[in-house]
């Protein structure tokens, strides 16, 4: 998948979980400041794997930090 | 149609009982294939919250569940050392929870849960001594080989048979299991033989250093407490296909040793075997072809929101509740549907579990304030998992109640 498709469809995850469209994705910032508790990160992670047909196992999920390491991980995962 | 559904379920446990005598409910046939030479349930055992207790109801075992479960007075949790309560949330005084979540929490002998769900299913159907060695993809149904040498075929196969899930072999091609670098001690202990314990009708934690213990009353009588004890070792767990490994004796006790007097009288208990505990990798895909896995199969989660039961019962009403009305070319769809209705959510309590597990974990230190504030927030914070009603869900994604509304709803 391409960068700029995976961006995309982050954002509208976002959107489905904050009810909030990010204006852009800010590959620096910090997954904690996306106005997301522990819950809905959650949600996001799991809308993530449906989305994009992956398997986060829980001790990825845990070193991501910013935004670009989700991303980056999509990424990878589904080239 | 539904006399021809051949609908073969792996496991006699909780998930595989429930869902057979779901089916019959609604006018379906299962075979249950048990491993075991008799259903004997292992693990001590299990507490029930709303959201299995009310799809319990709805099959007509709220009386018999009643009268060997103990509904906890309060939830607390409390300081390791000193015993001091950090939280406490109502259960059953004033009905609280029940008037919040919809249904009772039980705390109940899983060998009591095991005769309730395997009398209603009355013995039909249930076949013991098959373990199963192999599936076979016959295209639009699926073959069974067993150890003792039987074979048969299903136009369903239903894999509830557990964390080491033969089934979930099949559907995703390896052995997803992960262990979560911590283990268990566990044992029911008389209420008589804990004179320190108070409150013994409650649910409580016992929060501390890399440890907590848990304990909950069970029986009509509430006379009997079922604790569980986790510590964050061994990091790496010994056997390749056993979750028991023996234990010298005193080797609980010395984990625990410094505790509260309550913790060290349950701990003191004859414990011969440390219990591994173990999770599965997020699974894309619970079916392929005619094969589906539900339960500890599909998403096995560490204990720490006692929802590993529970989530195996949601899992099997709602499939129960797909079942009928679907033909045998439609099996694909209804397979997609269950897993939508159920991957999210199970994942996410399996995620929140692990997230639960260093908060009680937290050493002595200037994290602990914030974490005593999350516990004192345990209605808000988790309504969500009790709450839940998988029947209605499943209702509310069809849009078509092909079922009269449950008496009990």
């Amino acid at each position: 998948m391409q960068q700029t498709e995976i961006e995309t469809a982050f954002a509208e995850l976002v959107k489905n979980i904050t009810g909030t469209q990010p204006a852009r994705i800010d590959r620096d910032l910090h997954l904690d400041k996306l106005g997301l508790d522990s819950l809905s990160k959650i949600d996001l992670a799991v809308a993530a794997e449906d989305r994009f047909g992956i398997a986060i196992p829980d001790e990825d999920l845990e070193r991501f930090v910013l935004v670009g390491d989700l991303l980056d991980y999509v990424h990878r995962t589904t080239a | 149609m539904a006399k021809t559904f051949r609908i073969a379920i792996v496991g006699g446990g909780i998930g595989g009982l429930t869902l057979a005598v779901a089916l019959r409910q609604r006018g379906m046939e299962a075979d249950v294939y048990e491993q075991a030479q008799e259903l004997a349930e292992i693990g001590a055992a299990v507490a029930l919250s709303a959201n299995s207790t009310r799809e319990l109801r709805r099959l007509g075992m709220g009386d018999a569940l009643a009268t060997v479960s103990t509904e906890p007075g309060e939830l607390i949790y409390r300081n390791w050392r000193d015993g001091s309560r950090i939280a406490a949330h109502p259960v059953r005084e004033n009905m609280n929870y029940q008037q919040i979540c919809g249904a009772p929490y039980y705390g109940i002998h899983r060998a009591d849960l095991q005769r309730i769900l395997s009398g209603a299913l009355g013995g039909a159907g249930l076949h013991l001594d098959h373990r199963l060695t192999e599936i076979r993809d016959l295209g639009g149904a699926a073959g069974l080989s067993f150890a003792n040498g039987r074979t048969i075929e299903a136009d369903l196969v239903v894999g509830a048979d557990g964390v080491r899930s033969v089934v979930r072999r099949f559907i995703t091609g390896g052995d997803d299991t992960v262990y979560s670098g911590t283990s268990a001690f566990r044992g029911i202990v008389p209420v008589a033989k804990l004179p320190a314990l108070p409150d013994p009708g409650a649910i409580q934690f016992w929060m501390g250093p890399d440890a907590h213990l848990l304990h909950y009353a069970i029986g009509g009588n509430a006379d009997y407490v079922n604790f569980f004890a986790v510590v964050e070792y061994p990091k790496v767990w010994p056997h390749a296909e056993k979750w028991l490994d023996s234990i010298e004796p005193g080797e609980a006790a010395a984990a625990f040793a410094g505790w509260h007097p309550a913790v060290v009288e349950m701990v003191a208990q004859h414990l011969p075997v440390r219990w591994g505990l173990f999770g599965t990798r997020p699974l894309l895909n619970w079916y392929r072809g005619a094969v589906v896995i539900l339960g500890d199969a599909a998403h096995a989660m560490l204990p720490h929101h006692g929802q590993g039961a529970n989530t195996t019962i949601e899992d099997a009403i709602t499939l129960a509740e797909l079942l009928p009305g679907t033909a045998l070319d439609g099996l694909g769809p209804m397979l997609a549907k269950y897993q939508s209705l159920r991957r999210a959510r199970t994942r996410k309590i399996q995620r929140s579990s692990w997230i639960t597990n260093s908060l009680l974990h937290l050493p002595d230190g200037p994290q602990l304030a914030e974490r005593d504030q999350r516990v004192t927030r345990f209605p808000e914070d988790f309504g969500w998992i009790h709450q839940f009603d998988a029947l209605q869900t499943v209702h509310d994604a069809t849009q078509t109640q092909r079922h009269p509304a449950p008496p009990h709803a």
